[in-house]
């Protein structure tokens, strides 16, 4: 393969790429991209623009119905599976579940390439753990390669995973000297923002030998550390920029990826804030060992306080606590009043007033069930036929559910489409609609919008300040610092599990800006 | 006058129908491939009262064990309600007269109950579980009885026929069907119970809790097990059985996840495990009008239930609560 080939020719072209599932949905309708040695191409677009999709087929999971791929020049079909892609030099880094993480970290770099480490039918352990050790050292991955995958921090375990796929086409391709093309697949979504730093630094270190394909739709991250993007809408190539040459703004990425202009909930915040003087939930020395330590605030009616810190730093832990789902050692909960046991269930922290709405897709969603159900599954006192007999009334559901889609619009061609079938950011809105019927007294927001597209964010923005305005506290933990910009009326820093500073939202924009 | 928007809705709920309940097709294959292989042995009102009645069994047995499936779980203890109640109502029958019957609802509520505690309590499968309870229970069955099988005739009143051709048992069915199905649809409880079965964290976090209905489920099941082994004692010839047979532990099972409700839980339910059994019914009715030896029938049967599971778990996608 490596025969001399044109110098000007890219690395690796696609070429009128097109896909349609279910002879219906036009997932890819004519798409072309380049990536040319050692660089970082951007394909940006909001869910279900056909990203995936492209890269899908980039890596032989799909077939595409018409297209054509160029690697260096030549033509070559498309890789029919993963391994063959590997053989090309294409390997994909997923947005999650990648990892084994029961695996130790040589075990899962080789998998599935055991069958060149045996000798007389048993694995040549030591061999393995030396070619393990050998390419985490030339990536500079720090960590030790006997340690379990789920005992390192995400963003090592990210880059354990890149190391896995440049691993792969080397051995795939038995040589060293091919240039591997990494497709990283929203590569920062489960990472904080110190974390993602941290991983681009690396990434970019590791231009050097390797170009990469980043899948986003993070703006900033794209405009930051792409050289080249393309924009991806309804499967379609709508907008390129070579970012190396020409200046683009974060505003024109976005009117490119959504096709209009950013509202002002994403770019002009600060809308009237409504807290009251009464006192919803209140921490107290709130101590959780190894993981948080004398965490301490009030919580009042129509407030949203903001737990900001990286990942690690057990923001997630203290919003776990107060939903249920995390005991606590020390200190003391009170939540109107009342003091909370350390042990107490979740499902009692409903009765308490308090609702959990997580962004984590199908944590809280019953993915099989119709969105009717979903609603009312919180709901259920409101759509009994009398307040006597405990029968549900179906069509006291379905004009619930029909309420919230329609409040929401949420894209569905019914209230009886099931879950599985709605795009990531209605199914989120479904979520965040069953809490806008029920409007608990506290709502914890976890990464609410994580993963979802730009403009199914701005409408679950929109219901949750409606929700705030009406007397709903919250407390949010979340990884975009925008959201506490938007939501929260107080922003408490935490780092190493401790409480390090408390910021009013003008502050926390002075701080996050620099 | 011809509606013509009401033209389109019937198709429409039909396709659906078919779409949530795809053993229906199968159901209908079966009647029409056996109705055309032995069409004077097959189409005849005995035939028919023949699977009715095996309808019956599969379903008393299958209704309450259908809603602890719902939640992921499985309750294997059917048959054991049934044998240890019956040789329960041999024994008091001399010191309770004609209220003896009633100690299989009771035994029922109590075995289920008791599983559900111990099942969430020592969070132990529930499989490992009914399957030791239900050989406990047989064991139990075999002391009491002496090892001889006890009949009881002072129920057969109960099945005693009615209608010509048409079961009594399964006039019987009717209403314990339609109160499973109401449990599970129209009840604050069942609207739990498939939650649970569909995404446990998220049904905790839906203020749900979930030990607590995951008792329920048992429970219910136990119940309405303990309920249809009334019926099914005079109906499976009014004695206390002392052998355990394995088709009647086996037949169930296969009529729970053949009529669409997966074993890994959150849908399906009492609704089509009566379709199910039918289903069932029909096709072992069908074998064993055919020239294949008997044991033969029994490779069909757990061929059947192979294949059913299957189907029920790659079909996950896309089927509803119905």
């Amino acid at each position: 393969m490596s025969m001399a080939t044109p110098a000007e020719a890219p690395l690796l072209e696609v070429r009128g790429v097109s896909k349609t599932f279910d002879g219906v949905v036009r997932a890819l309708d004519e798409v072309t991209i380049t990536v040319h040695q050692n660089e970082i191409v951007g394909v940006v677009g909001e869910n279900g623009a056909g990203k995936s999709t492209l890269m899908k087929i980039l890596v032989g999971v799909y077939a595409p119905d018409k297209g054509e791929l160029y690697y260096r020049g030549r033509r070559v079909p498309f890789p029919r599976d993963p391994k063959e892609a590997a053989g090309r030099g294409i390997s994909i880094v997923y947005q999650e579940k990648g990892v084994i993480p029961h695996l130790q970290v040589y075990q899962f770099l080789l998998l599935g390439h055991e069958d060149k480490y045996v000798k007389f039918s048993s694995l040549q352990i030591d061999t393995m753990k030396r070619v393990a050790g050998e390419i985490l050292e030339e990536l500079r991955v720090d960590c030790d390669i006997e340690s379990f995958m789920y005992e390192l921090p995400l963003s090592t375990q990210k880059m354990v995973e890149i190391a896995k796929a440049i691993l792969s086409i080397r051995l795939e391709r038995e040589d060293t000297d091919t240039t591997p093309i990494i497709i990283l697949d929203e590569p920062t979504a489960p990472l904080a923002i110190e974390e993602r730093q941290g991983l681009f630094n690396d990434i970019l270190a590791m231009k050097r030998n390797s170009s990469f394909i980043f899948v986003s739709h993070i703006i900033p991250e794209v405009r930051e550390f792409a050289d080249r993007v393309y924009v991806l809408r309804d499967g379609k190539q709508v907008a390129y920029h070579d970012l190396t040459r020409e200046k683009v703004t974060e505003e024109d990425l976005f009117r490119a990826i959504v096709g209009r202009g950013s509202s002002e909930y994403l770019y002009k915040p600060g809308l009237e804030k409504a807290v009251g003087e009464e006192i919803a939930l209140t921490a107290s020395n709130l101590t959780k060992n190894s993981y948080y330590y004398d965490i301490s605030f009030h919580l009042h009616r129509g407030e949203c306080i903001g737990l900001f810190g990286p990942a690690g730093s057990g923001k997630s832990e203290i919003i776990r606590t107060i939903a249920g789902l995390v005991g606590f050692d020390k200190g003391s909960l009170t939540v109107k009043g009342q003091t909370v046991k350390a042990d107490e269930l979740p499902h009692l922290r409903l009765e308490r007033g308090i609702g959990y709405f997580s962004g984590e897709t199908g944590k809280e969603l019953f993915l099989n069930w119709p969105i009717a159900k979903n609603i009312s599954i919180v709901n259920i006192g409101r759509i009994l036929l009398t307040g006597r007999v405990p029968v549900i009334s179906f069509s006291a559901e379905r004009k619930m559910a029909e309420r919230i889609v329609k409040k929401l619009r949420i894209a569905a061609p019914s209230v009886n489409t099931d879950c599985t079938s709605l795009s990531g950011g209605s199914k989120q809105k479904v979520s965040v609609g069953k809490w806008l019927e029920r409007s608990p007294d506290i709502l914890l927001l976890e990464d609410p919008t994580i993963g979802i597209d730009v403009g199914a964010r701005e409408d679950i923005y929109e219901v949750l300040l409606e929700m705030k305005k009406s007397g709903a506290s919250m407390i949010l933990v979340s990884d975009d610092p925008k959201e506490y910009s938007i939501l929260c009326d107080t922003i408490i820093f935490i780092k190493g599990g401790r409480m390090q500073r408390v910021l009013s939202p003008a502050e926390f924009r002075e701080v996050t800006a620099a | 006058m011809k509606n013509p928007a009401r033209k389109n809705v019937v198709p429409q709920v039909l396709i659906q129908t078919l779409k949530t309940h795809p053993v229906i097709l199968a159901l209908i294959g079966f009647v029409v491939l056996f109705s055309a292989l032995y069409p004077e042995r097959f189409l005849t009102p005995l035939n028919f009262s023949t699977i009715l009645k095996q309808f019956v069994t599969l379903t008393l047995f299958a209704l309450g064990p259908s809603i602890v499936v719902v939640t992921g779980s499985l309750d294997l203890s059917y048959v054991g309600i049934w044998m240890l109640g019956g040789i329960l109502v041999w024994l008091l029958m001399p010191i309770t007269g004609m209220f003896s019957i009633l100690v299989i609802p009771l035994l029922g509520l109590v075995t289920g109950f008791l599983i559900g505690v111990i099942q969430v309590k020592a969070k132990i499968p529930s499989f490992i579980l009914t399957l030791s309870l239900l050989v406990t229970y047989w064991g139990i069955t075999a002391t009491l009885s002496g090892g001889y099988p006890r009949s009881v005739r002072e129920y057969a009143f109960i099945t005693a026929s009615l209608i010509p051709h048409l079961p009594t048992a399964f006039l019987w069915s009717i209403p314990i069907i339609l109160a499973a199905i109401f449990v599970m649809k129209r009840t604050r409880i069942g609207t739990y119970i498939y939650a649970i079965g569909s995404n446990e964290e998220g049904a905790q976090l839906a203020g749900i809790n979930v030990d607590k209905h995951k008792i329920l489920a048992f429970t219910l099941s136990g119940l309405f097990t303990g309920v249809g082994a009334v019926i099914l004692f005079p109906h499976l010839g009014g004695a206390a059985p002392v052998e355990l047979n394995l088709n009647n532990v086996v037949g169930p099972l296969v009529a729970i996840v053949l009529g669409g409700t997966p074993l890994v839980g959150g849908s399906g339910g009492p609704q089509r495990t009566i379709l199910g059994a039918l289903t069932y019914a029909v096709v072992y009715r069908g074998l064993l009008l055919s020239l294949l030896h008997p044991e033969a029938v029994q490779l069909l049967v757990g061929l059947l239930l192979i294949v059913s599971i299957v189907v029920g778990s790659r079909g996950l996608k896309g089927v509803t609560i119905t």
